[in-house]
């Protein structure tokens, strides 16, 4: 055990030495966090703001005039232009010069005044899915809440017993950064530990030090794991610093327990650097390692996640791949410690499911991992 | 007892067949030569012996185990310089002796005691802070030497070790095997110059991973002059070797 110790610190000494002499590194390492959190941060928004509304008002009442008031006043439209006639819609859709279109029938405020049903028209521009569900959603709340405020008129000032009203908790503003960040945090850990660690590997097969090493009495494990350890550090101290960058930037809070997140990212690091040292074994190669693991730490970390698209929506096959993704149970952890608050009573399933799939891993790569030349 | 045992190595990679059923032994004290023209086998049948490849067929022995043993002892026994460029370039003289070290478990007094003497026979002692890729070739390969000495080996395996290395180095080397073969280590070297090969105590002559001639070198010439006249010299017997294996 001593022995193993003794080699264990010299291999991560070494790796360290190798890792500070080669600015490449330094750069890939802190560079990448620095471009990826910008680009994430400030591009991908899931955020729908100041959609370009027209609206045909055909009642001129009071009522209808409100009504577009409030829907001007909310973040989530913009009104561009009010036509007089629904014919002068279709154009201005197709010339993309709106998103949306409201139409407010004539005898909006008569009905509303009898207490009868009313229907508004929202014409909307599927082209993009995405921004015309979010839209819809918040029109629907925007006509819900008319609703609430005209029954509580009605019924003399008293609230209705019952209210319907969507509160979105955590993260009240739906900002789309403070849902983004955390999961950058697994796709950046990912990817440099991937890439880095599928190098080092190959780089001393390329260089032929792997023959020295392996006239010496050196064992399996100290090699994988003092290969893995100078890296933890570093993807540690990246994680820290894309933290900072997120709260600094987009306000992304730390509500939970900070030692169950370190836990959580040196267990996420284990499994995708043991991904990366288990790519470089096979291949040996920088160039082909590089390849493969840029794919397989990418894709995974990005689309299988539950990053960007909720894993629940995905054919089963994909649900099943998912499992063993990594970066879906530091995303998970991620978000519940960062914006939920959560603690190692909560998030515990997650760390346990990244125990197993780091110890397969890590398993698998020193088994793979012959001392010898073939 | 031999200290090395090569018995009948076979190896193929591939279609080429790189060991075809290669034998020979090496004595406690000997310096002994592997000879031959590139792709006769010198570096597969080393590699093997060193304990950092497997043959398809045969089997070695350095000090009766298996080289591919990974226990120290085994490990500890055998020292082994590559052919190529194998110790960490962007690492200094100092870390890669010191890292070396510590894979063969060297208690910290027993480190600076051999650093101290390694460092004092191959003359890089001035050199310390200087990383291994900014090394000439001669220097380079000495701290390969000293890094392969590390462990107070038994069997010494050093693969073309003066290759690239100028002739004043070349010279230094040798004498520091000699000294490490006078006190009872059994150094296996390969190498392509005539010169050296004529130094071993015996050298085997290979080609086409098959041994065709064995012997002491000075005894191996003299047999060969008598059929062919006292002109001739000991590259005459290797070409004249290596043309009739073809």
């Amino acid at each position: 055990m001593r022995r193993f110790l003794i080699r264990l610190a010299a291999l991560s000494e070494k790796e360290t030495l190798h890792m500070l002499r080669d600015p490449q590194v330094v750069y890939l390492a802190l560079g990448l966090p620095l471009v990826l959190v910008l680009l994430f941060g400030y591009a991908v928004s899931f955020d729908v703001e100041d959609v370009e509304i027209a609206v045909v008002d055909r009642d001129h009442s009071a009522e209808s005039r409100g009504f577009i008031q409030r829907l001007d006043e909310s973040d989530a439209f913009d009104i561009v232009v009010a036509l007089e006639t629904e014919a002068e819609v279709e154009p201005l859709l197709r010339r993309d010069e709106v998103k949306a279109a409201l139409v407010i029938p004539r005898g909006f405020a008569k009905s509303l005044l009898r207490g009868e049903e009313t229907r508004l028209q929202l014409m909307m521009d599927g082209a993009d899915g995405a921004t015309a569900r979010i839209a819809l959603a918040y029109a629907a709340a925007i006509g819900q809440a008319e609703t609430e405020d005209r029954m509580a008129d009605a019924i003399g000032g008293i609230e209705p017993p019952v209210q319907a009203r969507v509160r979105t908790w955590f993260n009240p503003r739906m900002e789309s950064a403070q849902f983004v960040v955390p999961g950058l945090v697994a796709v950046i850990l990912a990817v440099l530990a991937v890439l880095l660690s599928a190098l080092t590997v190959a780089r001393e097969w390329e260089r032929g030090s792997m023959e020295q090493l392996f006239a010496t009495p050196v064992d399996r494990l100290s090699v994988v794991l003092g290969k893995m350890l100078p890296y933890v550090a570093l993807g540690l101290l990246q994680f820290v610093l894309v933290l900072t960058l997120g709260a600094w930037l987009f306000d992304v809070p730390v509500r939970g327990n900070f030692v169950v997140l370190v836990v959580a990212v040196t267990l996420f690091l284990v499994c995708v650097l043991g991904q990366g040292l288990f790519i470089s074994m096979v291949t040996k190669s920088q160039q082909v390692a590089t390849q493969i693991g840029a794919v397989s730490a990418i894709l995974p970390s990005l689309i299988l996640s539950g990053f960007l698209f909720p894993i629940e929506n995905m054919p089963p096959l994909l649900q099943m791949i998912a499992r063993v993704v990594p970066a879906r149970y530091l995303i998970v952890t991620m978000r519940a410690v960062l914006l939920q608050g959560r603690g190692f009573e909560q998030v515990w399933p997650s760390l346990l499911s990244l125990v197993a799939i780091g110890a397969v891993i890590v398993g698998v790569t020193t088994m793979k991992f012959e001392r010898r030349l073939d | 007892m031999s200290a090395v045992v090569a018995d009948a190595l076979e190896r193929s990679f591939g279609e080429v067949r790189a060991l075809d059923g290669l034998s020979f032994e090496v004595a406690a004290g000997e310096l002994y030569g592997l000879v031959g023209p590139d792709g006769a086998g010198k570096t597969t049948s080393l590699r093997i012996l060193a304990g950092v490849m497997k043959p398809d067929a045969g089997a070695a022995y350095v000090l009766g185990r298996d080289p591919m043993s990974t226990d120290e002892v085994v490990r500890s026994s055998i020292g082994y310089m590559p052919q190529q460029y194998s110790l960490y370039g962007d690492l200094s003289v100092e870390e890669n002796l010191s890292f070396f070290s510590k894979m063969f478990c060297l208690d910290r007094a027993t480190y600076r005691e051999r650093r101290e003497r390694l460092l004092e026979i191959t003359r890089l002692g001035r050199f310390t802070d200087r990383r291994a890729d900014a090394l000439s070739g001669g220097m380079y390969k000495k701290l390969a030497l000293a890094c392969s000495l590390l462990s107070r080996p038994q069997v010494l395996i050093l693969d073309e070790p003066t290759n690239g290395v100028d002739p004043v180095s070349r010279r230094e080397l040798w004498a520091l095997l000699f000294e490490l073969v006078e006190e009872g280590m059994a150094v296996i070297v390969s190498t392509a110059y005539m010169d050296e090969a004529e130094r071993c105590h015996r050298v085997g002559l290979i080609h086409d991973g098959r041994l065709h001639v064995e012997g002491d070198p000075t005894a191996l010439l003299a047999d060969f002059r008598e059929g062919h006249g006292d002109d001739v010299t000991f590259e005459d017997l290797f070409l004249s070797v290596v043309r009739e294996a073809a």
